[in-house]
């Protein structure tokens, strides 16, 4: 019970709660806002005159551990466009939830986190910098050494001691966190969300003993307490503020992606012009007239969208013209030829950016392995399923939404039927879409992504430990 | 006797471990910061004297008025500062460039559609070399260096200046001998900012001669002042913090105790105050409507214009038609030559008059458009700015976010350019629609009904005449706001000098 634990745990303390409070209310916002958006949505779905005009967005749900560990949650969009013609990517995700004022990014949010990743770091180095030196100083080590204690039990006995201190201001700051949520009605945890928090604490602990050791074993080393300090200091620097920045600023530019754009942008246009050739061959050989989608002879009033896919309404003049059965064989071949171009294409896009985004990503991820304390940021956004993998996991669900949604249209045979261009039929019956659900991924696969981490991080503890005990038993006091 | 003091501490702190930690990772971060910047900086400057090339040409061969008026001054792009790597300042998500707001066209009611005009679109933030999937980071520039190694170093130099001693026992003897307390005081704390800022100055040199081993970066006389100010900033930002630092170590009399309440006050200041207390502040200031919110707000009123409009138009079509009907009437009941009833409707004055309304209405209608957005979008973005000055106004409580922005403002980065880009903007678009009536105003044919093709001159212009958009960066405009930081960093640096040295003073050794 001393004046900087003291002092440590009230800092500690404070900061969760301002900052928790602060993420609460954005997290209240991103809800409503996808309430409010979801519920337009669906509207909008409703008043569809054709289904070839169906425009179907699908939204991610704020998380709501994200208060904990913010991850890409914010960075990442929330919404895709379903479409017929085009397959929703990683980087088809765009406008955020609750986007209020894009300024405010120049003030990063801070989330519980980062707060721990900070400040207890910091405590945690101030326990071990003068745990050894310290009693060397002061002559107390000969004392405790020449008690019938082995020396590495007095180490072990050190390191308890000062983990179950650190653990205070953890467990007190995550249940004051917890409080807070509960408080607030928006917010609302599943039994699993309870584990996820369970997760992170041990998580925070491995990671904070890291920094114990590492202050251990600058202590028994340097045996002097200021030099020990002024070393722990150093690292703490480097590891928290310096080297995550530093990795992520150096590899900003790597690579101009320009070619590979340019290249993939050519094939993408060698396809579509395929998907149109086979269109004209189809329209030589069937008696339909004009140009697509303007057949006049059909067509009374018609409107349509620009693009390549038809999006039309219109107005037959006569239902019971032949013609109509040929064109709707003509749009039903077309729509099949255009969703089978824009699976290929899709899949181009999805090499393009394995190539390039995603590729960068990871690199950074795997140099950003080397410092603790980013390493701690990427498993407990694992944890909080606000990292990476769960962004890939929307993107991938909304892909097979727009599967679910394709075979919907094919047993409703929506494609070659004449609500697909015609207004004829009056207004159109959407029961038969499916509803899009994100289910996040569930515990054991978040696990999954984090446990390469929580290796790093138990292995790091284990090397110290052994270092240090070597050591310190070898040492002449 | 002070001078003894200074050369003693400063030879002290010189031969430490903690100056050459000191010196190395201030050495390595510029350099970082140096090399990035010449990666980074002349496909920046490239890319901008490219597009400002290139919106010019466009923009002379508009050689028609209506042409101007539709395709408007096409793209405005931000000019990235020479001074960069001293302040990112959010220049990588900030919007770099004012678009076209969009364009609409109404059909079903005339020969031809009615087409919108150029209008001021909402700034976007700059999403083109983010990559989406990466982490959040800080970007290493001269105001990371400064706000947060200026004042860590400058608090693990003077910890245990005053404390240590005491602990030792040697601080007793110093004082034994014919010194004051002050000049012992003020030795130390000459002494300290010396050993601060020896290294500091020599990373930075070091990295102006790297950044300026490159064509691109040219700096002009009015640069080298501003990098002496900001170079001055930081010292007084530095000696604020020594000042603190001997403060704390004056009063707690323990070494130990005092490198930790140093370190925690430094974390809470220095790291968690800048971001935190802005978005703290956010919880007490009136919601904004969210983007879905506005969007749909401002399609609404548009929706609103063209239902007035459309009844608008009917009615001065059924007017026109009212008046046809009523002279055909009029020749079969006078039986008069189609010349008299010609005069005769040209005394009531209605079917010319009719198609001259019709067309003010649908230039009415264009350009009403083009205010009730600019309006909104103007009306939002206030909103956005009085919230995001808030939350600057109280971040100000951090020294660190004072130097930040004072720094942004020396170099003509980060929100206060921003700011000042969009007033830019503002008063060339201003000129430009001027320019457009003006040239309208000349031309005797025209029928001076700006927005739509019919009713402008047809004349060409010449292109040296049209007006073309550069944006300047200035400091006059942001020179009240920094001026009011740097002083209140001077009024700090007094305030916890004296008090240190008031505490020293009174002190038992």
């Amino acid at each position: 019970m001393s004046k900087r634990f003291f002092v440590a745990v009230v800092m500690t303390v404070l900061l969760v709660v301002a900052n928790t409070s602060v993420l609460i209310t954005a997290y209240k916002e991103g809800l409503d806002d996808y309430s409010q958006r979801v519920s337009v949505n669906r509207k909008e779905v409703t008043e569809v005159p054709t289904y070839s005009l169906l425009a179907l967005k699908v939204l991610r749900p704020p998380t709501p551990l994200s208060i904990f560990s913010a991850g890409l949650e914010t960075r990442f969009g929330s919404e895709i466009d379903i479409g017929f013609d085009s397959v929703p990517t990683l980087s088809s995700s765009q406008k955020p939830l609750g986007l209020k004022n894009p300024y405010l990014k120049l003030f990063s949010q801070i989330d519980l986190v980062s707060v721990f990743q900070v400040v207890l770091s910091l405590l945690a180095l101030i326990f071990a910098y003068d745990a050894i030196a310290g009693d060397w100083e002061a002559g107390t080590l000969r004392l405790v050494i020449s008690h019938p204690v082995q020396r590495g039990t007095i180490l072990f006995a050190k390191y308890i001691a000062a983990m179950l201190c650190l653990l205070l201001p953890v467990l007190l700051s995550l249940l004051m966190s917890l409080m807070l949520c509960d408080l607030s009605s928006s917010l609302r945890m599943e039994s699993a969300d309870f584990l996820r928090v369970g997760c992170i604490f041990l998580t925070t602990i491995t990671y904070l003993s890291v920094f114990y050791l590492s202050g251990l074993l600058i202590s028994t080393i340097t045996r002097r307490a200021s030099t020990s300090l002024i070393f722990s200091v150093f690292l703490w620097v480097f590891w928290v503020l310096i080297y995550p920045n530093w990795v992520s600023v150096t590899l900003k530019s790597v690579g101009d992606q320009r070619v590979e754009r340019i290249s993939v942008d050519r094939h993408i246009a060698q396809i579509s012009e395929a998907a149109d050739r086979e269109e004209q061959r189809y329209l030589a050989n069937s008696p339909l007239q004009g140009k697509p989608p303007r057949f006049r002879d059909i067509f009374g009033v018609v409107s349509w969208q620009h693009g390549d896919f038809p999006r039309i309404q219109g107005e037959l003049k006569n239902p019971a013209s032949p013609l109509v059965v040929h064109l709707l064989r003509f749009y039903e071949f077309s729509v099949t030829l255009r969703i089978q171009s824009a699976e290929k294409i899709g899949l181009i896009r999805q090499q393009l950016e394995a190539q390039t985004y995603l590729r960068q990503a990871q690199t950074e991820g795997r140099l950003l392995k080397i410092s603790p304390a980013s390493l701690y940021t990427q498993v407990t956004s694992a944890w909080a399923s606000t990292d990476l993998g769960a962004m890939h996991d929307y993107v991938r669900s909304a892909q097979a939404y727009r599967h679910a949604l394709i075979d919907a249209f094919e047993d409703q045979n929506a494609f070659g039927s004449l609500q697909w261009f015609a207004t004829n039929q009056g207004p159109l019956d959407m029961s038969f879409l499916p509803h899009f659900v994100f289910k996040r991924s569930d515990i054991r696969e978040s696990a999954q992504r984090a446990l390469p981490g929580i290796f790093f991080l138990l292995l790091a503890n284990l090397v110290l430990f052994t270092a240090t005990i070597l050591i310190f038993i070898k040492i002449e006091v | 006797m002070i001078l003894h003091i200074v050369r003693r501490e400063l030879l002290a702190h010189l031969t430490s471990l903690r100056f050459a930690l000191t010196t190395f990772i201030l050495f390595a971060l510029m350099a970082t910061n140096a090399i990035v910047h010449l990666r980074t900086h002349p496909e920046r400057v490239r890319k901008y004297s490219e597009n400002i090339i290139a919106s010019h040409t466009a923009l002379e061969s508009r050689t028609q008025l209506y042409l101007l008026l539709q395709k408007g001054p096409g793209t405005l792009y931000k000019r990235p500062s020479s001074l960069a790597f001293v302040a990112h300042g959010g220049e990588a998500f900030l919007p770099g460039t004012i678009e076209n707001g969009g364009s609409w066209s109404l059909t079903g009611f005339s020969l031809s559609a009615l087409k919108s005009v150029w209008w001021m679109g909402e700034p976007r933030l700059n999403r083109g070399e983010s990559n989406p999937l990466r982490s959040t980071f800080t970007e290493i520039d001269w105001v990371f260096i400064i706000t947060y190694l200026l004042s860590l170093l400058p608090f693990l130099f003077t910890y245990d200046s005053i404390a240590g001693e005491q602990e030792q026992g040697t601080l007793r003897l110093c004082l034994a001998n014919p010194i004051s307390r002050h000049t012992l005081f003020i030795g130390k704390f000459f002494a300290t900012l010396l050993a601060v800022l020896i290294p500091f100055y020599c990373a930075m040199l070091c990295n102006l001669a790297i950044v300026s081993t490159n064509n691109w970066t040219q700096f002009d006389g009015t640069d080298w002042i501003y990098l002496a100010i900001i170079g001055l900033i930081a010292s007084c930002y530095a000696a604020l913090f020594i000042a603190v630092g001997l403060l704390v170590s004056a009063t707690t009399q323990e070494r130990q105790w005092s490198c930790v309440l140093l370190l925690f006050i430094w974390v809470t200041v220095v790291v968690f105050m800048p971001s935190t207390l802005g978005t703290l502040a956010t919880k007490w200031m009136p919601p904004l409507q969210t983007h879905h919110q506005f969007q749909r707000a401002k399609q609404g009123a548009i929706e609103q214009l063209t239902s007035d409009f459309t009844h608008k138009i009917a009615a001065a079509k059924e007017r026109q038609l009212k008046a046809g009907n009523a002279w055909s009437k009029l020749q079969k009941l006078a039986k008069m030559s189609p010349e008299d009833a010609r005069q005769l409707a040209t005394s009531l004055h209605e079917s010319e008059k009719v198609d001259d309304s019709q067309l003010r209405l649908m230039a009415a209608r264009v350009n009403e458009d083009v205010k009730i957005r600019e309006h909104l979008n103007r009306q939002r973005f206030e909103a956005q700015r009085t919230q995001i000055q808030h939350m600057r106004a109280i971040t100000r409580f951090s020294p660190a976010a004072l130097v930040q922005y004072t720094i942004e403002s020396m170099a003509g980065t980060g929100y206060n350019h921003h700011l000042q880009f969009l007033s830019n903007v503002d008063l060339y678009i201003r000129d430009f629609r001027h320019f457009i009536d003006e040239m309208d105003r000349s031309d005797p044919e025209s029928l001076h009904i700006i927005g739509i093709p019919k009713g402008m001159s047809k004349k060409p212009i010449s292109p040296r005449l049209i007006p073309k958009f550069e944006d300047k960066i200035t400091f006059r405009e942001t020179f009240n706001t920094a001026i009011v930081d740097m002083l209140c960093l001077v009024l700090l640096l007094i305030l916890f000098l004296f008090t240190g040295f008031w505490v020293f003073l009174r002190a038992d050794v």
